[in-house]
């Protein structure tokens, strides 16, 4: 298909347009200016206003006047066919009403109403303000009406405007639950016309949106009639599959309905398409067993055809445009989350292929965004591929894309660095953490684009855990002070990413390096963070702090000093009973304390039992012991385990009072708890009761 | 931990799959003392006829995957004869859960005949032994039991290069004590002296309690 500089006509637009010129030949001698046709088209009908002339174009003494309005029809479609500058510049003529007001008389002639509704399609088509124009002048109804014309050329030039009206997602949803309008479908889907059925393919996929929706054509038999149609043209072929995936996707019943209805003839019939000639019928069949295969996983278990989905979406992305762009997505799609596909795509050398594409082709091109996102994916959850990855030329182009001007190239190779990093082995290794990579991700936290900056949110949380003794390598790079910064957003997702960052680098730093960071931070942030708004962002925070206090004795100075700030923040969240995962951090944080001297362990003792005139509320201790989640009795045991270690006077004396608020109590009826961390726990504190309390305890 | 090269070290081979069973198992029991971030301190006992040695050991967990029975730390050996540093090493550990690892290895060099041998040393493993001679301990739930058996399998050398004169083609068998966090371990390679045992305990700083950090990836 040539294109113009402006742009180039759509398959399905030139299909119109070829159908149209074919009814409607001879050559035009009027003048061809935008202005003067607009002008003409308007006189011509009597949706001009002022024009002084009757609605019937093709009457008696009409015939010139008709035949004059045909030829300004025909000469404006065979303007602005592919063209989206001359689309634009007859919709400022106001040229849109004139053509649909065409399409609206009762009298116009086949060769008008073929005219019109090939260029009414064409203004629709891949220009929004063309549709949103098309669908204001009312055309979807008289195109609608005119499919039931007598004349076979003006059905098919109006299913085809349809359809380009239909592929805009300004067009009004078309709803099925309707009885009326399912018939209608049905009756589509039954023309003998491929132009008609096709349009009905389309306004499925452009309509079924929710589960009673596909539910309603699932019953009518939609999916048997579309996958019958898989015989037909190419078009009508790819219509159809697109079709099926729309019916099918994420509905657990209706996949699972298609798949073994008719003993599984629909489902065999996609799987064969798999291998057809046309690249694009091939990516639809894909991407309708993809969807087949999430909606319903039990009715997609052969490993052969999986293994034939990897292989087949590899091989197109060798395809030059559209298909060869959108088939690492379908890849990332069909992996997703799954360990055994994505095995199974590394034994297919994906990463190799992938890399290989990413180096042959330039970083300005969609396909660079998709192939990015399958190689992410791919490095997900397997190390093998995370070697690979970063063993090929790839990963120096991975670290090119982070400085890119567009903003999907930048997300997407945050994205492949994040779960590269998504691994001991990796951060134990410390390549990752060098200035090559952390000084563009840090960059990054700069971005105009939200989106941007938390991709390399993502990236730096992960490459901050760095299991090497040089850790303090990050620290030199200013990311502390950005990720403060990001640290006191308004966006709850930028905060949760930048403490949860913080919270990673706070992991086993040195006392110096700890020091730094809290100074940046400051404990009115630290206190502020403890109780924000939003639960992620306070167990990040108290993690944050458990990480600090561990192995530092000195800093839980932080935490009690201060006026207590930051105890009584987390004294406060946990008398609040918050989110478990709240919880857990919170008395992992004390627990901490409560392994350092005697002052700390008095202060945990103060926010456990607290010295107060009313001892009717009882302790959030006994609440946490009594919780389900086994990870905050552990914590908690942790921590009342911490209060009476080693033995001495004091710790007697902390036994005692546990003993008195019922907390130790607790504990003895624990004995036998199904989790057999807090079992061997509960038997330490018990045997500590024992070595602290003698003969005054049990 | 590495070890002197004997003669000519056999490279070990490299880890094949087929470990996995298809059978449903629960994992392990999670265990607050085996968790990223944990440190253990004890000895390598690496004597021989001709001499009485032990070498100090520190053990660092950096990551801990119960779900795919992995975990993964480094070893440094302190008093190494030959080192003019301590000599770190970077490990990764299969545990056995008899969903991804069962007691026999089938890799390394180590027969199932090796592996009842060492994992008999360990008396947690006594009740086990009938089931694990049927096959392979396949079969059994370890997920309430208080040990966890692994194997620690050295990657490759931190701060040294593999012309220090050490060998890591070895590994180890390992039992974890959940009750206290104490590690018991067999050093096996065919080329070095057998049993060598490791013996480590949790440390738990200035002896005021047990502390703890975590880290989250995304």
């Amino acid at each position: 298909m040539p294109a113009t500089a402006s742009g180039g006509a759509r398959p399905e637009e030139a299909a119109a347009a070829a159908a149209a010129s074919a009814s409607a030949p001879g050559p035009s001698c009027m003048g061809t200016r935008p202005e003067e046709l607009a002008a003409r088209l308007a006189a011509s009908g009597p949706a001009a206003p002022g024009a002084g002339r009757g609605g019937s174009g093709a009457g008696a003494g009409g015939e010139e006047s008709e035949h004059e309005r045909v030829r300004a029809l025909r000469e404006i479609k065979n303007q602005i066919i592919g063209n989206r500058t001359k689309k634009l510049l007859y919709l400022r003529l106001g040229a849109v009403p004139a053509v649909v007001a065409a399409l609206a008389e009762p009298g116009a002639s086949p060769a008008a109403l073929v005219q019109a509704a090939a260029a009414a399609g064409s203004f629709a088509c891949s220009v929004d303000d063309g549709a949103r124009a098309v669908l204001a002048a009312g055309a979807v109804g008289h195109l609608t009406r005119l499919l039931a014309h007598h004349d076979e050329k003006v059905v098919d030039a109006s299913a085809r405007a349809l359809r380009m009206i239909y592929q805009s997602k300004l067009a009004p949803k078309f709803d099925v639950n309707n009885g009326k309008n399912m018939d209608f479908i049905l009756s589509l889907l039954n023309s003998e016309s491929e132009n008609v059925t096709e349009l009905a393919a389309t306004i499925i996929s452009h309509s079924c949106e929710n589960s009673s929706e596909q539910l309603s054509l699932c019953s009518a038999g939609v999916p048997q009639k579309l996958v019958s149609l898989f015989g037909g043209s190419m078009n009508l072929r790819d219509a159809c599959l697109d079709s099926v995936t729309a019916v099918i996707r994420n509905n657990r019943e209706v996949a699972s309905r298609f798949a073994s209805t008719d003993h599984g003839k629909g489902f065999r019939s996609v799987v064969g398409l798999i291998h057809d000639r046309s690249p694009r019928t091939r990516l639809l069949a894909c991407l309708c067993l993809i969807a087949l295969g999430h909606a319903s996983p039990c009715h997609f278990q052969d490993k052969q055809i999986k293994t034939k989905l990897i292989m087949v979406l590899l091989e197109l992305i060798e395809e030059p445009g559209q298909v060869g762009d959108e088939a690492p997505l379908a890849l990332t799609t069909l992996m997703k989350d799954s360990l055994e596909l994505q095995k199974q795509a590394l034994t297919t050398s994906a990463v190799e292929k992938l890399s290989n594409h990413l180096l042959a082709n330039s970083l300005e091109s969609r396909r660079a965004v998709t192939i990015l996102l399958a190689l992410s994916e791919l490095c997900s959850k397997l190390e093998e591929s995370r070697s690979q990855l970063m063993s090929v030329e790839a990963s120096t182009l991975i670290l090119e894309a982070l400085k890119h001007d567009w903003a999907d190239i930048r997300v997407a190779a945050c994205s492949c660095l994040k779960n590269i990093s998504r691994s001991p082995k990796v951060l134990s290794g410390g390549r990752l953490s060098c200035d090559t990579v952390i000084g563009p991700l840090v960059q990054l936290l700069q971005d105009s684009s939200t989106s941007v900056q938390v991709a390399a949110l993502g990236a730096i949380c992960n490459i901050a855990v760095n299991l090497t003794p040089r850790k303090s390598v990050l620290l030199h790079s200013g990311v502390v002070s950005q990720l403060v910064h990001l640290s006191k957003s308004m966006d709850p997702t930028l905060r949760l990413k930048s403490v949860w960052a913080l919270r990673n680098i706070m992991f086993l730093l040195s006392p110096k390096d700890k020091d730094f960071i809290v100074k940046e931070l400051t404990l009115s942030t630290l206190s502020s963070l403890i109780c924000d708004s939003e639960h992620f962002v306070q167990e990040q925070t108290l993690a944050l702090v458990h990480n600090l206090v561990d192995g530092y004795v000195d800093s839980a100075n932080y935490v009690i000093g201060e006026d207590g700030m930051v105890i009584d923040a987390i004294a406060r969240q946990l008398n609040n009973a918050s989110a478990p995962g709240v919880c857990i951090q919170g008395m992992f944080v004390l627990a901490n304390i409560a392994a350092g001297n005697e002052m700390n362990k008095e202060a945990v003792m103060n926010v456990l039992l607290p010295h107060r005139a009313d001892r009717v509320r009882p302790s959030f201790v006994v609440n946490f012991l009594q919780s389900k989640d086994k990870q905050l009795r552990v914590a908690t045991l942790w921590c009342l385990l911490n209060l009476i270690y080693p033995k001495c006077e004091a710790s007697s004396g902390r036994v005692v009072r546990l003993q008195n608020a019922g907390v130790i109590l607790q504990v003895k009826s624990m004995i036998n708890d199904p989790c057999l961390d807090c079992k061997l726990r509960v038997r330490m504190v018990l045997e500590h009761c024992v070595d602290n309390a003698d003969d005054c305890f049990m | 931990m590495p070890v002197r090269v004997v003669d000519t070290a056999t490279p070990s081979s490299q880890p094949s799959p087929g470990q996995e069973t298809n059978s449903v198992h629960p994992s392990p029991p999670s265990c607050s003392l085996l968790s990223a971030g944990r440190c253990f301190a004890g000895t390598q006992n690496v004597s021989s006829l001709q001499k009485d040695e032990a070498w100090k050991v520190n053990v660092r967990i950096h990551g801990c995957d119960l779900e795919q029975g992995y975990l993964c730390g480094t070893m440094e050996a302190l008093n190494v004869p030959l080192a003019d540093t301590p000599v770190v090493t970077f490990w990764e550990g299969e545990i056995v859960d008899a969903k991804n690892y069962t007691f026999f290895t089938g890799k390394w060099e180590a027969s199932p005949e090796d592996d009842i041998r060492h994992w008999s040393k360990f008396p947690s493993f006594t009740p086990l032994l009938s089931q694990v001679e049927t096959d392979g301990g396949k079969s059994l739930d370890l997920s309430n039991y208080p040990h966890i058996f692994m194997r620690w399998k050295e990657q490759y050398f931190v701060n040294v290069g593999v012309d220090c004169g050490l060998t890591i083609a070895g590994f180890y068998y390992v039992c974890f004590s959940c009750s206290d966090g104490s590690i018991s371990g067999f050093y096996y390679d065919p080329s070095s002296s057998p049993f060598q045992k490791l013996e480590l305990k949790c440390t738990n700083e200035k002896n005021s309690g047990f502390t703890f950090s975590s880290y989250e990836l995304q």
